[in-house]
């Protein structure tokens, strides 16, 4: 065999391996980017559950309380008074959403915190559980060379801790 | 010399005689041994992330279980079930809020495809040395009932699947268990405690640290304090005659009006944002709810304020509002929001109430009381409020002519739902906080 013939099956065996390798490289790279994402958004969320639920009060039935602002600013930037960068690019405020839950004795169930009476009586009992959520999710592009370009992946973290404590 | 990706093999191979078919054989061959290797590395990077990211939900599963269990533990035998049914309300998804793992997609406890998951039996013990000690144990089991119970330890595991490893030898099962443990229980004594009941009483043996002279289990009559010869104690309850003032909570820049602002406290309902109307503080000093103003013994009846808290009081009872409330129409839209106990019997004997602890109160004990100046704060202590005879519907009465109630003495029995550490106030008693040990 003369080298000539020798560097084309090198060409194509290289032709044939780097486009493989590529993705797997980069496959990996992007769901290492969407792991850490989301890890921290998980983190962000448990944050903010642990940092309202441990203050002497939040009203729920204020979308504007100080507290629960406080709470949400301190998850997304680590900052309670929403002075620093956000610690997620595009990770803005209105995308979180808290929710309290009550534990209902009558029915043993689960039900939501009743925010209909807040005018009058202020939400009634405390809740027992605090869930902070991004219900439209974090939207991530995963990019990969070569393949279409995919639809972004929401991702949406919850995280439930009981009020108090 | 050419130079291809398996270069140095290649040039291995340039030594030996080479045709065709041996050229095809490197390729091959190569592919046999970096295959294997390329997953484990890959295997590194995609599932010992994905290992660590598991890890990282069902600690944080295990830790909201475990704080939700011990936020129950009362002092009665019923809190070993309660303290059960509130870490497995956690896994509860009827809302889509229950705890799950693996980016979010497996509800812990639940099976999913090939990916089995557990919660062991919540573990309650009395010191937070054993529930430390039971951590990460899979089977431990509770060393105290729920009565002596004050701590409680979570183990759980969960089956987290693998992507590139279950293609090797090693990883043939395609899931790996991992395991979380999380302890939490009733923190040391708190200097300060938020959304308690604003009823400041006076020590009967200021020298007791522990009990300021009240004996756990006795029922006593508390009454709204009065100027002339005591009122008689109510029917059940031992002497002597506890007397309270009610410390002020009146935020004049609330929304609700005064009277409802002292249904909504008795009721126990959502506390103030600002601590100044929410937080008491050993040391520091209480001042009166200035329109519960103190009157003659012999008078026809406590003001109207008292009546108020004590309506907000009977909510803990019963849904039925009592006559004396309903005449206020302030408070008629707010008694749907409060759901009674479970239990509104008379009770004697405390660990074996088993109700979800509405009945609970902690109130501040004070130096002395005082109407005119300021009473320093020694102390929080808890009772279980008792029904007075002969209500109906089975309520305090909150038209009592001295603002009289029944409460049985419980001591230190239930971690209170905010409070704080800050400084050192010398507390050495009292009711704590739920905090996570581990």
């Amino acid at each position: 065999m003369n080298p000539r013939t020798r560097r084309g099956n090198m060409i194509i065996e290289a032709a044939m391996w780097i486009p493989i390798c590529t993705l797997l490289l980069v496959g990996m790279a992007q769901i290492g980017k969407i792991t850490y994402t989301y890890y921290t958004l998980r983190k962000t969320v448990y944050s903010i559950a642990q940092y309202i639920s441990s203050q002497q009060a939040a009203n729920f039935c204020d979308s504007a309380d100080t507290v629960i602002a406080a709470g949400i600013s301190f998850g997304i930037t680590g900052t309670t008074d929403n002075t620093g960068t956000p610690l997620i690019t595009g990770l803005t405020a209105d995308m979180i959403q808290v929710t309290p839950e009550l534990f209902d004795v009558t029915t043993q169930s689960l039900v939501n915190w009743d925010t209909t009476g807040c005018d009058t009586a202020a939400g009634g009992t405390t809740p027992q559980f605090i869930v902070v959520s991004i219900p439209n999710g974090y939207l991530i592009q995963p990019r990969i060379p070569l393949l279409p370009v995919l639809d972004p992946i929401p991702l949406k973290p919850v995280a439930k801790v009981p009020y108090g404590g | 010399m050419q130079r291809s990706l398996w270069g140095p093999v290649v040039t291995r191979n340039q030594n030996r005689k080479r045709n065709s078919q041996e050229r095809g054989g490197v390729s091959i061959q190569m592919l046999v041994i970096l295959v294997p290797v390329l997953f484990g590395f890959m295997g590194f990077a995609v599932d010992l992330g994905r290992l660590y990211l598991v890890k990282g939900e069902l600690n944080q599963a295990a830790s909201a279980m475990a704080t939700a269990a011990a936020s129950q533990l009362n002092g009665t035998t019923q809190a070993a079930t309660a303290a059960a049914n509130a870490a497995q309300s956690l896994l509860d998804d009827s809302l889509n809020s229950a705890s799950r793992y693996n980016l979010g997609s497996i509800v812990i406890g639940q099976a999913s495809v090939g990916l089995n998951s557990g919660v062991d039996p919540t573990a309650l013990f009395a010191t937070a040395q054993e529930a430390i000690a039971a951590a990460g144990q899979p089977g431990a089991v509770s060393a105290a009932d729920g009565s002596t119970a004050r701590h409680v330890t979570i183990n759980l595991n969960a089956d987290a699947p693998l992507l590139f490893w279950s293609l090797l030898s090693l990883g043939q099962s395609r899931h790996v268990s991992i395991a979380a443990t999380a302890v939490a229980g009733m923190s040391a004594p708190l200097c300060t405690a938020c959304g308690i009941e604003p009823f400041a009483i006076a020590p009967i043996d200021a020298g007791d640290t522990t009990n300021f002279g009240f004996t756990p289990g006795n029922a006593y009559t508390l009454g709204m304090q009065c100027t002339g010869a005591a009122p008689a104690l109510l029917a059940g309850t031992t002497a002597p005659r506890v007397a309270y003032l009610i410390v002020d909570r009146y935020d004049s820049g609330g929304a609700l009006l005064e009277d409802q602002q002292l249904f909504r406290i008795g009721a126990q309902g959502m506390i103030p944002s600002n601590p100044a109307f929410a937080c008491s503080r050993i040391n520091n000093t209480e001042n009166i709810w200035a329109t519960a103003a103190v009157r003659a013994c012999a008078a026809p009846g406590v003001s109207q304020s008292v009546q108020n808290l004590l309506c907000g009081l009977s909510t803990r009872f019963t849904t039925t509002t009592p006559a004396a409330c309903s005449a206020n129409a302030d408070l008629n839209d707010l008694v749907a929001a409060y759901p009674a106990d479970t239990n509104s019997d008379s009770i004697t004997d405390y660990p074996s109430y088993d109700g979800n602890s509405r009945r609970v109160i902690t109130v501040a004990v004070v130096d002395a009381l005082s109407t005119g100046g300021a009473m320093q704060v020694q102390g929080f202590r808890q009772f279980l409020l008792n029904p007075t005879p002969g209500v109906d519907p089975v309520a305090n009465n909150p038209a009592d002519a001295n603002g009289r109630y029944a409460a049985l003495y419980l001591g230190s029995v239930m971690p209170v739902k905010q409070g704080r550490f800050d400084g050192s106030c010398g507390a050495t008693a009292g009711p704590g906080k739920v905090v996570l040990h581990q």
